[in-house]
């Protein structure tokens, strides 16, 4: 048990060294820095309109939701392909084929996809 | 591990073919434009009927793929019941989803992809193997139990379990984290071997570990006191999917439970027996108390099922070669009673849209077929002799008390009277209650009743002959403590 815990003492040491040093960075900012607060200063200078509707908060369209799960699933073959490109090599013919088979099954999947509609803006 | 790994893909067939099944049921629904998508249930389970055929090819046989998955007769004794059921599902099914729900190609490909999830479980003898394999089936039900898109109560269902299982996930990851910290192993074999010597020198986190891994697997069987989400998901899921829950989803967490348990934990027995002994009695007394109080027939059986997994529980406390054998029975008992139960409940509920337990008058006139088989389930539920409950219950008992744990069996017996009374309520509504004016005759269509009689001959059947299902339990547990 002791082993197991000393394992982790540098976490967290880092851990609290991180914390200490980013929670002073905040607090000392917030004493040292000078103030001042006036309407002029919440409207955009020289970069834009500003905006005509309100509310401001920008919405995003349900649909991207979708669209973001496909790329996800690209993204994260993405870091599966990255380790396996360093060894694969060494594995030998069995490591090609599978990858291989992996990402043709992300194909398939992306093809049934886009054959179901889903990447049609309607 | 040793050097060379054994990487027979042949040992993987059955699974490669129900991988092949759901993609070409998947094609079916998407490219033959003229397809009856009614033929997808059959589809189904045809091809599951055929597979489950193919793996019959390897019984008697042992061996391993590389040492994470083995295939020998408890993997085969799970090929054939998971395949089974998930075949009765999609049968059952098929009214149901025509009617009800959208997009059937999707919901039959992932019944079939959740029983290779299930299966895996059952075969899998590393640690990270069986975590992939009951995310493989715990994503595919998430998707199952939300399936009814445009009602509330099913969203509902699934969101409480999609979050509920993620944070059962997480607290298992961490169990297991721990487990190869104190061991230095994920290999249920090896864990075995680091801890049949001395443990004072991680005793903490050993016992960490196993309360987080049991408190991961607890969520997943739905043990009390983790079982908030059962409810819930029953209740919201389409009708089939709360079978499959109650059968495949449990059964898959005790197949786990009992390999990880008999093959990994067995040296350090003392340290988590009595945890699981007192889930067990948790389990067992709120389960069969909260059922009383339930209106909906959902709901009532949500709550027997976890009652269910109270005794399912007292043997992996009791853990020995006897209770892991009585374990089988009691599960494939369990589980045709609790098929034959869904069945009639489902063509009921098509027939009339009546899932209250109030809606159940004027079965008897109406349907009289699937009020006997509903009668017959629901007594050997509770345990009738003549029925299957009675005798898988009465070996699950007797092994449990043989090994020394005679006041759990006690509460089991008591428990098991509680339950009569809400079946009997059930029943009472089924035989007792008039049906209101001018309700006639209902026509069963052709497949439910072949079903129902054939689910209901296999109550009776193990209930009558159980001696021929012992021996195959024994046969796939000896195994196990070899």
């Amino acid at each position: 048990m002791q082993a197991l815990l000393d394992n982790y003492v540098a976490v967290l040491l880092a851990a609290v060294v991180g914390f200490t040093l980013v929670g002073t960075a905040v607090i000392v900012s917030r004493l040292v820095a000078p103030y001042s607060t006036s309407n002029q200063k919440d409207i955009s200078y020289e970069c834009g309109m500003l905006p005509a509707a309100e509310p401001v908060r920008s919405q995003l369209h349900f649909r991207y939701y979708l669209f973001a799960i496909l790329f996800l699933i690209f993204d994260v073959e993405a870091v599966f392909l990255f380790p396996w490109a360093v060894t694969f090599l060494n594995v030998g013919k069995a490591a090609f084929y599978e990858m291989v088979l992996f990402i043709a099954i992300l194909g398939a999947g992306l093809a049934y996809a886009w054959k179901k509609g889903v990447l049609q803006w309607k | 591990m040793s050097s060379e790994l054994n990487l027979d893909y042949s040992l993987l067939t059955p699974e490669f073919c129900l991988a092949g099944l759901a993609a070409l049921i998947l094609a079916l629904d998407l490219f033959v434009d003229d397809f009856r998508k009614s033929w997808l249930p059959y589809v189904a389970a045809a091809g599951l009927a055929a597979v489950l055929a193919l793996s019959l090819g390897w019984v008697n046989k042992e061996s391993d793929f590389a040492g994470l998955l083995s295939v020998d007769n408890y993997t085969t004794f799970f090929r054939v019941f998971f395949m089974a059921t998930a075949a009765v599902v999609a049968l059952v099914s098929a009214q149901f989803v025509q009617d009800k729900l959208r997009h059937p190609g999707e919901y039959y490909a992932l019944l079939v992809l959740s029983t290779i999830g299930a299966i895996y479980m059952a075969a899998s003898r590393e640690l990270l193997t069986a975590y992939i394999s009951l995310e493989l089936l715990s994503f595919c039900l998430f998707v199952l139990v939300s399936y009814a898109k445009h009602e509330r109560r099913s969203n509902e269902g699934g969101l409480k379990y999609m979050l509920l299982g993620a944070f059962a996930s997480a607290i298992l990851l961490y169990g297991i984290s721990m487990i190869y910290g104190t061991s230095g192993s994920t290999f249920y074999a090896d864990i075995a071997a680091a801890y049949a010597g001395d443990t004072s020198a991680f005793d903490l986190a050993l016992l960490l570990g196993l309360v987080m891994v049991l408190a991961g697997l607890g969520f997943k069987v739905a043990a009390v006191p983790f079982h908030m989400w059962t409810p819930d998901a029953y209740e919201g899921a389409p009708l089939p999917i709360t079978a499959y829950l109650s059968a495949t989803s449990k059964v898959a967490g005790f197949a786990l439970l009992l390999r990880l348990f008999s093959g990994a934990f067995m040296p350090v027995l003392d340290d988590w027996q009595w945890i699981v002994a007192a889930l067990a009695a948790m389990t067992m007394v709120l389960g069969n108390l909260v059922a009383l109080q339930q209106h909906n027939i959902k709901r009532l059986l949500a709550y027997s099922s976890i009652g269910q997994v109270g005794y399912m529980l007292m043997a992996i406390a009791a853990l020995s070669a006897a209770t892991s054998s009585a374990l089988l029975l009691h599960m494939t008992g369990y589980v045709i009673t609790n098929l034959a139960a869904f069945t009639c409940i489902i063509a009921w509920y098509n027939l009339t849209g009546r899932d209250e337990i109030s809606g159940f008058r004027g079965m008897a006139e109406r349907t009289p077929l699937l009020a006997a088989a509903l009668t017959a389930a629901l007594f050997s539920l509770s345990g009738m002799p003549l029925f299957a409950g009675f005798f898988t219950k009465f070996m699950l008992f007797q092994a449990v008390a043989d090994e020394g744990f005679l006041w759990l069996t006690v509460i089991a017996v008591v428990m098991s009277f509680v339950s009569l009374y809400y079946y009997l309520l059930v029943i009472r509504e089924i035989y007792v209650s008039k049906p209101e004016e001018g309700e006639e005759r209902l026509p069963v269509p052709a497949l439910i009743s072949g079903l129902t009689v054939a689910l209901t001959i296999g109550v009776f059947y193990v209930g009558i002959f159980p001696r021929h299902l012992l021996d195959v339990a024994e046969e796939a547990t000896k195994l196990l403590f070899a």
